[in-house]
């Protein structure tokens, strides 16, 4: 604390470090573009772009204009009036957030001129806002409350000489996640701002005019995005606020842990809050490369069903058939005699939530017992290079760069659902830089206009041989991706949906470092385990005749207690009481994502670590842990006891798996094009489907998110939305 | 014995010394001559000393490991892992003058609802240890210094700059027209 | 992880009592002698259940247990530690409690083995 203040002050005050670096870089590009313009702000001078506003040229430098309105990723609206300054000759302050920057202007952010508009505004707002922060939940982390304390009259001006007391709006339901408190509202408009143009979905605006302004949807009607939650974060003010977090906790009382979330596979970065050992709210971390600032409402709001169906004592179904809470001491000994009996003859399938250790250590025990029988739940090709070239089942392109994309090829995915930021970068892009979609596969709705091309696969082959007009618009596009949804490649000609999706992108004329093949995965242990040498699709076990079935955390039923012989001994690790605890013979405790420090590769092969926030319930413990100790117990000890040696023996097996936050590029994607000639594969004419199709198949979709009452909740309201006649 | 009991004056004389210093004023207008006792009653070779205390030594090895004389628990310098990096600014906020600096923090551990107040306990002495730094490399120097291990969680926080315009809302041909107001 | 651990040959440091090892060894010595000779003295004085040879024998433990360290200036500050507790114990300042504590006698040792401390759901 004492750091930085000094050397704010040694700096000349407001110049924070990071401002003048991001300054910094810009001068020193600036000898290649000659035609920046320089402006002083406070009589600093600054050069900057022609067209940047006044509040970004300040910003540069570190000078931070008090904004309502302004968001730097939303557009432009101008009317909450904060932002006014005073430029020099000029009569009337300027909204700084509007107002592009003329050569030579001398902007005051702290004259007497600034200061009395900014006053006279908060005097405004004021007038209509409830003084009810104390009971408010944006309490604390409300950018009102902070202006207010610097711009804020000590006393009120308003009279009401009515008698009819402050203006009240009747408050909106929009939805079992965001509630609205209207008469908080001060008209920004970014939530309108965000749902027509991030989300895509153009259900709020205003009515009514001056005093009688109201925000909402007009009509009674859900939010109907998978976004919604963001608007929480966007108000300024408490008038949209979590409903499912509503009076349970205050911001200066939580712990704020920094972490990843694992209900999609594009691994947005978290921000876990936390009080006495619960998890209370779950919010975005901005992270440019990946999330931006947004978060998808499964990873915001299912992180109730944390806390319920949680498995808390290894159990060991007796003669009666019932599952029994035992000792971790029986449990291991139960489990290590069984599987000593089974010898070699045991498999495993690892489910969408393991985490990078726990895959590492299950395989070492396996491969130590004799096996290699390791599967994954979700299915990916295996003829052709199968998952030998880590190219053939990443995002290749990276996820921030699809929005430099210009036509885009969506091949059996719902990007909507599936990863809703992703498509959010999609919007981005189709909004901005005119962006192209196509789609073969079912018709869904993406909240953007795409070419639907159809939903038979043959489609494929005649964009590959160029027969069809696609392949017209896909030779002149500069930067094209193709999107394979993991779905269609889990289907029996998955291989020639991959075989296709190659030649197409090897006919593409782009740069080199411009991927054109990119294969989006729905869970976020997928990658991870590939990596590791996973065999994708559980048609090993099948076949295999197990006496030991290992589940760690596998809750999609990929494999049936029918499939197995009826002498197949199961044991499952997880955290949830989902499909897979009710089949299992053992059950084994693990920890979810927001309770061990633990490392998921996403999509794009980006390693990023989760860390603890709170500790598992009851005798639950971390996933690697338990293997290890059963490990111990049937004598073949694996070589870790602490986080650093895993991390080191990740390190070994697959080196990016440790470095954290960057995403190493995979660049086989010729040689995988040429093993893929090799695949015997015929496309067959069944069209391509995905599961997830409208919202309502979006919250439920994982063990963590059927154990939330919150999504079940959204459902619910989905479903009723349907009936609605305000569709 | 006398050399040992010259040890003890010289450990209690170090604070004395400093407190002297910092409270002496300069306005008197006579000025007494300046007596120091301590510099009267010592012999040459323990000026010398005092002397030589004033400059620098030569120390051998890498940097000073302090953990022993902090007062940290040993199984805390040791098990513990230090996590440095650069906070982001809150989502639910716009001000970012809370930002741009380096923070460190530790692994976090178990804590519970205390049964009498319904307070949170916890067993962790370093839990609400976050220090700020103004540079990765400061934060890297104090925990080696602590005995501390550590790793840098970089972060991708700067993105790329482009100039806003209130006028693409009202572009009629583009797609950033706005239909919502 | 980063390479931890800078590698630099010599220093120039700022003294705080002594100028070389020589010296703060003379220093640790004369603590210890001004400790060993308190020992009888503090035996009677606080009545605990040790005698005089154990208690030079923890005294012994407690200064080997640092003959590590080379820092001159850690050195040092081991010694003004070493003082304050000694003037402590002269002075009454302690009671019979804190000097139990050197021994350790009630304190439960924690489970080193993977094992046990998985049972115990302890790191």
């Amino acid at each position: 604390m004492f750091r930085l203040t000094i050397t704010r002050a040694l700096n000349g005050a407001k110049v924070t470090p990071k401002p003048l670096f991001i300054a910094a870089r810009l001068q020193s590009g600036e000898a290649k573009k000659p035609e920046k313009i320089e402006v002083f702000i406070d009589d600093q001078p600054v050069l900057v772009e022609p067209g940047t506003t006044v509040l970004q040229a300040a910003a540069l430098i570190g000078v931070e204009i008090p904004r309502f309105c302004y968001h730097e990723r939303l557009a432009v609206a101008g009317n909450c009036r904060m932002c006014l300054v005073e430029v020099e000759k000029s009569p009337k302050p300027v909204a700084a957030c509007a107002m592009p920057v003329m050569k030579g202007w001398r902007i005051k952010t702290n004259s007497e001129m600034t200061r009395k508009a900014r006053e006279g505004i908060m005097e405004f707002l004021l007038v209509n806002h409830p003084l009810d922060c104390p009971i408010c939940d944006q309490g604390g982390e409300c950018d009102l409350q902070d202006q207010s304390m610097a711009f804020g009259s000590d006393r009120s001006r308003f009279t009401d000489i009515d008698f009819s007391g402050k203006r009240a709006v009747e408050d909106k339901d929009i939805g079992p996640l965001v509630k609205t408190i209207m008469t908080r509202c001060i008209h920004c408009t970014r939530c309108i701002r965000f749902a027509s143009e991030i989300a895509g979905v153009d259900d709020l605006g205003t009515t009514g005019r001056g005093n009688d302004m109201q925000v909402g949807t007009y009509v009674e009607k859900l939010f109907m995005s998978e976004l919604s939650g963001n608007v929480i974060d966007l108000c300024p003010v408490g008038a949209l606020t979590s409903k499912p977090y509503s009076f349970t906790a205050r911001p200066w009382e939580i712990r704020k842990i920094d972490s990843i979330d694992v209900l999609d596979a594009v691994g947005s970065n978290i921000v876990v809050s936390t009080r006495t050992g619960e998890v209370m709210r779950i919010v975005p971390r901005v992270n440019e490369e990946i999330n931006e600032e947004w978060l998808a409402d499964k990873s915001r709001f299912s992180y109730d069903g944390l806390k319920r169906q949680r498995l808390v004592t290894p159990m060991i179904r007796d003669n009666t058939g019932a599952l029994k809470p035992v000792d971790w001491e029986i449990a291991l000994l139960t489990v290590a005699k069984v599987i000593k009996n089974a010898g070699s003859n045991i498999g495993a399938i690892a489910g969408g939530f393991a985490d990078a250790e726990a895959l590492v250590a299950v395989k070492d025990l396996l491969n130590r017992l004799g096996s290699e029988a390791l599967c994954t739940e979700h299915t990916f090709p295996l003829d052709g290079s199968g998952t030998d070239l880590r190219s053939s089942y990443l995002l290749n392109n990276k996820i921030a760069n699809a929005e430099e994309a210009d036509l885009v090829l969506l091949v059996g995915t719902n990007p909507r659902f599936e990863a809703p930021l992703l498509n959010a970068r999609f919007r981005k892009a189709w909004v901005h830089n005119e962006l192209e979609v196509a789609s073969i596969g079912p018709k869904v709705d993406l909240r953007y206009s795409y070419e639907h091309l159809g939903d038979n696969p043959n489609l494929l082959q005649q964009i590959a041989s160029g027969q069809h007009e696609f392949s017209k618009k896909l030779k002149a596009a500069k930067k094209p991706l193709i999107i394979v949804g993991s779905e269609s490649l889990e289907r029996p000609d998955g291989s020639a949906i991959l075989s296709a999706a190659q030649s197409i992108a090897a006919q593409a004329s782009c740069s080199k470092d411009w991927k054109v093949l990119n294969v989006l995965h729905k869970v976020a242990s997928q990658v991870a385990a590939l990596d590791i040498g996973y065999a994708p699709g559980v048609d090993k076990i099948r076949e295999g005749n197990f006496k030991v079935l290992f589940l760690l955390g596998a809750d999609e039923n990929a494999v049936e207690k029918s499939d197995l012989p009826a002498d197949c001994f199961i044991i499952y690790q997880g955290h949830h009481g989902d499909r897979g605890a009710a089949m299992a013979d053992a059950v084994l405790p693990g920890a979810a994502y927001t309770e061990k420090q633990a490392t998921y590769v996403n999509t794009e092969g980006r390693a990023q670590e989760t860390l603890a926030a709170v500790t598992p319930p009851g005798r639950a413990r971390e996933d690697w842990k338990i293997i290890r100790a059963l490990s111990e117990i049937l004598g073949v000890k694996l070589p870790y006891d602490n986080l650093n040696d895993i991390r080191d023996r990740l390190d070994e097996v697959a080196p990016h798996l440790t470095r954290y936050g960057s995403a190493e590029d995979a660049n086989f994607v010729s040689q995988a094009q040429e093993l893929a000639k090799k695949a015997k594969v015929q496309l067959d004419n069944t069209p391509l489907d995905v599961k997830i199709k409208e919202l309502q198949d979006y919250f439920m979709t994982d063990s963590i998110s059927r154990a939330s009452p919150t999504m079940a909740k959204c459902v619910q309201a989905a479903l009723k939305h349907q009936q609605s006649k305000y569709q | 014995m006398s050399s040992s009991l010259l040890m003890l004056r010289n450990v209690t004389k170090m604070p004395l010394k400093w407190a002297a210093a910092s409270l002496s004023t300069s306005s008197a207008r006579y000025v007494e001559p300046e007596i120091k006792n301590d510099v009267a009653l010592l012999n040459p070779e323990e000026i010398e000393h005092k002397k030589k205390l004033q400059n620098y030594i030569t120390i051998e090895g890498t940097t000073t490991d302090i953990s022993i004389i902090t007062g940290v628990p040993e199984e805390h310098v040791k098990e513990r892992r230090v996590r440095i990096y650069e906070p982001p600014k809150n989502c639910m906020q716009s001000g970012t003058n809370n930002i741009g600096h380096w923070e460190m923090d530790f692994d976090n551990r178990e804590r519970w609802e205390n049964p009498l107040m319904g307070w949170t306990s916890t067993g962790d002495p370093l839990s609400n240890l976050k220090v700020q730094f103004t540079s990765k490399e400061e934060a890297i120097e104090f925990c080696e210094k602590n005995g501390w291990k550590y790793y840098i969680q970089e972060s991708k926080l700067e993105k790329k700059f482009k100039p806003k315009s209130y006028g693409i809302n009202f572009s009629w041909n583009k797609r950033t027209r706005t239909s919502t107001k | 992880m980063a390479s931890q651990g800078m590698q630099r040959a010599a220093r120039e440091v700022k003294p705080i009592l002594s100028l070389d090892r020589d010296e703060a060894r003379k220093r640790v010595l004369n603590l210890y002698k001004a400790w060993y000779r308190q020992i009888p003295y503090l035996v009677r004085q606080y009545d605990i259940p040790r005698t005089v040879e154990q208690c030079k024998t923890k005294l012994r433990e407690e200064f080997t247990k640092y003959e590590e360290i080379k820092d001159v200036r850690l050195v040092d500050m081991m010694v003004i530690k070493g003082q304050m507790e000694l003037k402590e114990v002269v002075n009454n300042w302690k009671q019979k409690g804190h000097i139990m504590t050197y021994f350790k006698d009630t304190v439960e040792p924690k489970p080193k083995d993977f094992l046990s401390k998985f049972l115990q759901g302890k790191d």
